[in-house]
């Protein structure tokens, strides 16, 4: 299959995550059958969707066939002001986090190829109106879509190594903000697509016995970049194109945007356990290189040649050329535990669980990424229609623990771009997929 | 197994729709609660900080934005009950008239002008001034007087603890002036014949509130009074301040009500003492060539050396409040409405206001005969606060904080001690919500025009403190409120 009609179809379904599945803005959704196990897979060799766990194992992976599946992320997020006031609760927003995968290989041979599509990374998120945060962010809409064609080869029964060559193909950021000025309110959207990237994926899978399995596997960083001057800069309410109330024109003349965000490397190490014929136990270990989204800075530029501002002067917002806010993020372990249990022919039931350890540190909390440790409970089940085609189901939740952070926490760190107060959040991500071997 | 999809799937959609209705409930994270206070009918004492006071004038957004009805707002979450404020009518919202920025310079000076009139240019609230503001009626109050029954604002513009004492400080009579009248009093009190003084009013309303809490903000006057007008008003008295502030205590808690008091903030966190720079202002007038002509004049006349007629510039001078004429010296502040009077002229050939020469190494007959031949134009010391005056000013707004603090802990009293905050706040700026503001004149939010009164939001960020300051004392959890929700400078 080639890649650009992957990517049409990708392009249909845009697929992103609300408050992203796992740590950070990372969107750990692989396959259904995974995501019923509490999202494990580096150590098994399931499906297809083993491109996206373990490369390595998809040699192992007895039939050829395509595996589709799309999840429905409802996240409910919710705000409390350090001082009191109302609850803020995230207006609802519903996004499709999906996952595509075709893999074949000659029958009792030795390889296997196949291509990969899905989203990384994401995050949708939209808060109420007049809270208190709205300074900083009014809405954010983080999109990702990787394609990975992937090469997986057999050494030995037992050994197997394969690689996959990660392509971000489509990703965009939308962020949004009140600007407040002295005596009235604006908004400031910035709006971006990245640049098409590469970065490698590559993984080994050893399987000693029918009872045990073990998978490492390496996902490498790529910078989604929004090129300096592509990113489009839309101001409401905050200048003036007539000259005689374009009070703030000089502050806010750029057009356009560049800014960087880092997808982060992972590392991960898996072990599956299968006591009995019927029942698979997996336990994966991941690590994410958060280290590497110390901050975000935008860049600005353009110049909308407005009354009362200099046209030759370099383009700026709040009369600076350029913004930063601190991140500082830490690298972040997950430890993820599932099992399934297939109880006839027809039907595996599957069930999990996961400790995800936030990245980000006491002050730091952004209003885009509301994150701390998260607990995770899934459940998950097929069902084969017949031997060629089946329909997976997986059911995610996700309760990012509650997180306070006070104004003195701001000050210490010099994080006062965003606001005090304390984070809740439940994420409901049903999931169902479909799956054809041949 | 059997699954029958008709009869399960729709269990299964209202499942998820129930899951997906759930969000987390935070109710718990802040529970309101009064702690040992009450809050049921508050009281709020002070001058036009409390009157809600902003851009030179009492008028009614103001009134509205007034730290005390904030706080009355904040406090119905922990059993508050309504707040009497002596409110213009809507037919009067410009009050005593204000400042307003009608429009900007080509270079973006905003041009600041008062606003007085109501659109058919009338004086709304004022019923018998002229132009000029001068007095037409002696009869007739100067402001329009409030009816409000059970007024619970008491905030009185101007006044000092100095004054709370003054007989007929609200009764307009013949030998009234600007210190023993009050206009602003004058409109709170029911009728022309009210001689009664602050204290007995404070007095009446506390005996027809019956308070349970009370804040007291008075005292900056007794400071303001003096370095607003460069040190030619007189400070208060430390011993009259105490007799005076200790009685008014007395008058508060003589009903058992708990409360707030607040300190004295430094004149120098205020932006009509910072926003014109002594530094900066010298350097402008030192940047200005002393013409040849002058300098040959002089030369010839002081018999100059050559060394010496090379130091020839022009300097700031300003006079101080001990009568001395001489240069500015950068712990000198200089009052913001006089910042405009630099190098203006009384005539065109006078020296420019401020302007004066220097040369450096004269011996002293020379300096005697510049003196004679080229005597400065300082600038007179009401635009000035000199540095011996702020180091005054300084020391009493200690001395009187002290008393005010030693009054809250005779009472057991919470204190908002505003003196160390604003210091922080003039050193850092404050940051609401993710939104920056300080103490600069115009830009920085919380300050309105008159450069010494808050705007809504500076009022909104010390209405959060004095929150802070209660729940502290009084183990209260009263809810914050959002200071960016409220505007800073009105921008045309």
């Amino acid at each position: 299959m080639q890649v650009k009609t992957l990517l049409l179809a990708g392009g249909a379904l845009l697929g992103s995550a609300a408050a992203a599945s796992a740590s950070g803005f990372q969107v750990y959704l692989g396959g259904q059958k995974n995501n019923g196990m509490g999202g494990v897979g580096v150590g098994l060799a399931l499906d297809q969707a083993a491109m996206y766990y373990n490369p390595g194992a998809l040699a192992m992976v007895r039939q050829n066939g395509v595996t589709l599946g799309a999840n429905a992320s409802f996240a409910r997020v919710s705000f409390r002001s350090e001082n009191g006031g109302p609850q803020r609760d995230l207006q609802s927003t519903t996004t499709t986090p999906f996952g595509f995968y075709a893999a074949f290989g000659p029958k009792e041979g030795k390889f296997k190829a196949g291509v990969a599509v899905y989203t990384p990374a994401g995050s949708k998120l939209v808060y109420a109106d007049g809270w208190e945060g709205r300074a900083s962010l009014t809405q954010i809409d983080l999109k990702s879509i990787y394609v990975q064609p992937t090469l997986s080869y057999a050494i030995t029964p037992t050994l197997s190594l394969g690689a996959g060559l990660t392509i971000l193909a489509y990703g965009s950021v939308n962020l949004q903000r009140a600007v407040q000025l002295p005596s009235s309110t604006g908004l400031i959207e910035l709006d971006g697509k990245t640049k098409t990237r590469f970065g490698v994926n590559a993984g080994l899978f050893f399987k000693p016995s029918d009872k045990l399995s073990v998978g490492v596997k390496y996902s490498s960083k790529i910078d989604a970049t929004v090129e300096d001057g592509e990113g489009d800069v839309r101001l409401t309410n905050v200048t003036s194109a007539n000259g005689g109330s374009g009070t703030f024109n000089g502050r806010f003349t750029a057009t356009k945007f560049g800014a960087t965000i880092p997808l982060p490397a992972t590392a991960a190490i898996g072990v599956g356990v299968m006591p009995t014929e019927k029942l698979t136990v997996g336990f994966d270990v991941v690590w994410t290189e958060w280290s590497a989204y110390q901050s975000l800075d935008f860049r600005f530029s353009g110049n909308a040649g407005l009354p009362n501002t200099d046209p030759n002067a370099p383009g700026v917002i709040g009369g600076n050329t350029t913004s930063t806010s601190k991140r500082a993020y830490e690298n972040a372990l997950c430890f993820r535990l599932g099992a399934q249990y297939k109880t006839t022919d027809k039907l595996t039931l599957r069930v999990g669980a996961a400790l995800d350890q936030t990245p980000v540190k006491q002050g730091f909390v952004t209003a885009e990424t509301p994150d701390n440790d998260r607990i995770i409970g899934t459940a998950g089940l097929s069902f084969e229609a017949n031997e060629h085609f089946g329909v997976d189901a997986s059911y995610q939740f996700i309760h990012i623990l509650k997180r306070s952070q006070s104004t003195a926490d701001l000050l210490d760190n010099g994080t006062t771009d965003r606001v005090a107060g304390t984070y809740s959040t439940f994420i409901h991500l049903p999931g169902l997929g479909f799956h054809y071997n041949f | 197994m059997n699954l029958n999809f008709n009869r399960t799937a729709p269990a299964a959609f209202a499942l998820l729709a129930l899951l997906a209705g759930c969000k987390p409930d935070l109710a718990d994270d802040f529970k309101s609660s009064a702690g040992s206070a009450d809050f049921s009918r508050y009281i709020a004492v002070g001058n036009s900080l409390t009157a809600g006071y902003s851009d030179n004038g009492l008028y009614l957004e103001g009134q509205l934005n007034s730290y005390p009805s904030m706080l009355a707002t904040q406090f119905k979450a922990v059993g508050g009950g309504e707040f009497v404020q002596p409110l213009f009518d809507a037919s009067q919202a410009s009050g005593s008239g204000f400042l307003t920025i009608t429009g900007f310079t080509a270079t973006g000076t905003p041009q600041i002008n008062p606003e007085l009139k109501d659109a058919s240019g009338n004086y709304i609230a004022v019923n018998s001034f002229g132009p000029g503001r001068a007095l037409l009626s002696p009869t007739l109050p100067l402001l329009a007087r409030s009816t409000a029954a059970g007024n619970q604002n008491l905030g009185v513009p101007g006044i000092r603890v100095a004054d709370v004492t003054v007989a007929d400080y609200g009764k307009l009579t013949p030998s009234s002036n600007a210190v023993n009248f009050n206009p602003y009093f004058e409109r709170l009190l029911p009728n022309a014949a009210s001689s009664t003084t602050y204290q007995q009013y404070v007095q009446q309303q506390v005996a027809a509130v019956n308070p349970t809490f009370f804040t007291n903000w008075l005292g900056n006057n007794d400071v303001l009074g003096y370095a607003g007008s460069g040190g030619q008003f007189p400070l208060t008295p430390v011993a009259e301040f105490d007799t005076k502030y200790s009685a008014m205590t007395d008058v508060l808690t003589s009903g058992g009500a708990k409360g707030m008091v607040a300190t004295i903030p430094n004149v120098t966190s205020l932006p009509v003492f910072t926003t014109v720079s002594a530094a900066a202002a010298a350097a402008g007038v030192q940047a200005r060539a002393v013409p040849d002509a002058n300098k040959a004049a002089l030369t010839a006349g002081l018999q100059l050396t050559a060394a010496q007629a090379a130091t020839i510039r022009f300097g700031l001078f300003i006079r101080t409040g001990a009568g001395v004429t001489r240069e500015i010296a950068p712990t000198d502040l200089i009052l913001l409405p006089a910042a405009s009077l630099i190098g203006s002229q009384a005539t065109p050939t006078s020296t420019p206001l401020g302007f004066g020469v220097v040369i450096s190494g004269l011996a002293p007959a020379q300096a005697a005969g510049l003196a004679a031949a080229a005597p400065p134009s300082p600038l007179p010391n009401s635009a000035i606060l000199d540095g011996a005056e702020v180091t005054a000013a300084q020391t009493r707004t200690s001395e009187l904080n002290a008393v005010i603090k030693a009054n809250a802990l005779r009472k057991g009293l919470a204190v908002f001690d505003a003196q160390t905050y604003f210091d922080g706040v003039a050193r850092n700026g404050v940051v609401t919500n993710g939104v920056n503001n300080t103490v600069a004149f115009v830009s920085g939010n919380l300050f309105s025009l008159d450069g010494v009164h808050p705007t809504p939001r500076g009022y909104a960020v010390v209405a959060s403190e004095m929150i802070k300051s209660i729940n502290a004392y009084y183990n209260a959890s009263i809810p914050g409120l959002d200071p960016t929700s409220f505007r800073g400078v009105k921008f045309p």
